[in-house]
């Protein structure tokens, strides 16, 4: 085995061993960083990877020292930036519903009540699309990252479409569903899609022959999120029957139901690593899970209203959760603690992310504002005022210097890093 | 309310009902749902989008849902016609001029599909502005006595003063009660 080059992954940290075997295959390894801050030694972190790692030998320590200190570099990016007003975009004539970015930031989608998709460029906000076609609501709306040349529509006309990113021409319409569907994903091979509906199910469909693969049946109740593990072979759907499962994706079996919620569960998300996933719900906590032997590892509690949103850090070594009660908490995934409490909002928090770097969360609000916050400090860093009506959803880009809120105003606005 | 919240009241519990209410811009859609939730009705603007709000009444709650009336956001209406138990249809007693604009806009909500069977009462709405119609004017108006296939009302009223919504709302309460026990 020969170690031919490295690879780097900001967020979350990691470096990618590309190497080859005997028999001249090239194979890749990820090594993760996830407790990597400014603060580490890239010296002692080199020396450790070269005592685990045999592909690396020590003679690699001055280069794996220099892509350290970048990688160290991207997580203090934007820290002390601060965002302001780029663009109002009033393409929509009704609502907007979900909003999302490709991975390099340079477009995103909107989707909205008029029943319309539209795809934007980031930098300059021209309407570089309008998928037309839906007969109802596009309510869910995601890029095939990292890829970014298609987008999934989910609309309360029960069917999903693909369009292609670059022409705006749809490629499949999916039919199969009873009711709305409401939440939709692309794996990160880009090769199948996940579709979750009020009808209680989910379903799996082949991008490229537009084929339904699975209809993952078990739910007694609407399904609301789901969520692809990094390599695709898991997804987890969760219900308002109160429970999240674990489906295995090329049988679409299910693996796990994750029991323990006394209300609808209203988020849910893998860590990057696939290795324990989060659920927020109704009963006013967040459980985590182990994802392997589907047990609840914790309970995180404290809030005094619905827990609507939940989210990792992209290391996952923190969660933040927000709340009707008008507050996000942030909690240690090791220690289940809660090592934050975000007060400012002045209704319910329905949406919230951490910053690719981490060293921000974004909340959106009723109260028709964003807000952003130092989660070490428990700190209002920002407020995103402007829009005139509430916020339904809100995204960072990959790089973390712009978000983009989508508003019961009908506006789509663009904020940027100065 | 964010997007979760618009999830749950899609949803078809027991002892809850969907009420739609549409009508033409002005008519005064929105003033009657903030009566009906007891809120301030001082500054409202023209609906670009759509409003809910959830109102106990005789053990139901109600989710009522108030699209906008613009006749650009009118093509829009059908996203909202989906499980609807009763629709109101709100008219502005006092703006003859465009009664027949509301005869043409009421007759294609009647004829669409998915409103077949629905129940629906009209709120013969600002009888507290001089020269308002009378209940039985619209009526006679909009030719509402022809209207078969449905359960049908019309209430005279006042979202300002907050005059015959109750009535109104205990006939929908009643229509919603009756379409449970049949079912």
């Amino acid at each position: 085995m020969r170690l031919k080059r490295f690879l780097l992954r900001y967020f979350p940290p990691g470096i990618i061993l590309e190497y080859e075997k005997r028999d001249g295959s090239t194979h890749m390894k990820e090594i993760n960083l996830m407790e990597l801050t400014a603060e580490s030694s890239p010296g002692a972190i080199a020396d450790q990877i070269i005592r685990t790692e045999p592909l690396v030998s020590p003679a690699r320590r001055p280069q794996l020292m220099r892509l350290l200190g970048r990688l160290c570099t991207q997580l203090e990016q934007y820290r002390t930036a601060d965002f302001s007003l780029s663009k109002i975009l009033r393409a929509h004539v009704l609502p907007l519903t979900n909003c999302a970015f490709n991975k390099n930031g340079d477009r995103f989608v909107t989707g909205s009540y008029d029943r319309t998709c539209k795809v934007w460029d980031t930098d300059s906000g021209a309407e570089l699309h309008t998928l037309e076609g839906h007969s109802n609501v596009v309510y869910c709306v995601a890029f095939n990252n990292p890829f970014g040349d298609k987008v999934v529509t989910g609309s309360f006309d029960k069917t999903a479409k693909v369009w292609s990113a670059s022409t705006g021409e749809c490629l499949h319409t999916y039919r199969g569903h009873r009711t709305e569907i409401v939440c939709a994903s692309f794996d990160p091979n880009g090769s199948t899609i996940a579709t979750g509906s009020m009808d209680h199910t989910a379903m799996l469909w082949d991008v490229e022959t537009g084929a339904a693969l699975h209809t993952l049946a078990g739910h007694t109740a609407e399904i609301v999120t789901l969520d692809f593990n990094q390599t695709g072979r898991q997804i987890i759907t969760g219900s308002f029957d109160n429970t999240v499962r674990v489906w295995d994706v090329r049988s679409g079996a299910c693996v796990h139901t994750l029991k323990g919620h006394l209300g609808e569960v209203s988020a849910a998300s893998f860590n990057f690593e696939g290795t324990t996933c989060i659920s927020g719900s109704i009963d006013r906590t967040c459980k985590i899970w182990d994802v392997a032997s589907g047990q609840c590892i914790g309970t995180l509690r404290g809030h005094t209203d619905e827990v609507l949103d939940v989210a990792f850090n992209p290391q996952g070594t923190k969660i933040v959760t927000g709340s009707a009660d008008g507050t996000a908490r942030v909690f240690s995934t090791a220690t289940k603690a809660c090592t934050a409490i975000l007060v400012g909002h002045s209704s319910e928090i329905s949406k919230v992310a951490f910053s690719p770097q981490g060293h921000k969360v974004l909340t959106a609000s009723s109260d028709k504002t964003a807000r952003l916050w130092d989660p070490e400090e428990a700190k209002a860093l920002q407020v995103l005022e402007g829009h005139t009506d509430e916020i339904f959803s809100c995204a960072f880009n990959y790089s973390g210097d712009a978000i983009i809120t989508g508003s019961k105003d009908n506006t789509c606005r663009i904020w940027r890093c100065a | 309310m964010g997007l979760l919240s618009l999830l749950r009241k899609l949803r078809k519990s027991e002892r809850e009902a969907r009420i739609l209410v549409l009508g033409l811009d002005n008519s005064g859609k929105t003033t009657i749902l903030k009566k009906l939730a007891d809120e301030d009705i001082t500054h409202i603007m023209p609906t670009q989008g759509f409003n809910i709000q959830s109102v106990v009444h005789d053990g139901f709650k109600l989710n009522v849902w108030d699209v906008g009336g613009q006749k650009s956001i009118r093509p829009y209406w059908r996203n909202y016609y989906d499980n609807t138990d009763v629709l109101i249809y709100v008219v502005d007693s006092a703006d003859t001029t465009r009664l027949e604009e509301v005869n043409k806009e009421l007759s294609e909500l009647l004829a669409e599909e998915k409103l077949a069977g629905v129940p629906l009462l009209v709120f013969a709405n600002k009888q507290d502005l001089m020269g308002a119609l009378s209940a039985a004017d619209i009526s006679t108006g909009l030719n509402l006595e022809a209207i078969s296939g449905r359960s049908w009302s019309i209430q005279a009223c006042s979202a300002k003063r907050g005059d015959g919504l109750e009535a109104g709302m205990g006939w929908a309460v009643e229509r919603v009660r009756a379409k449970d026990a049949s079912a």
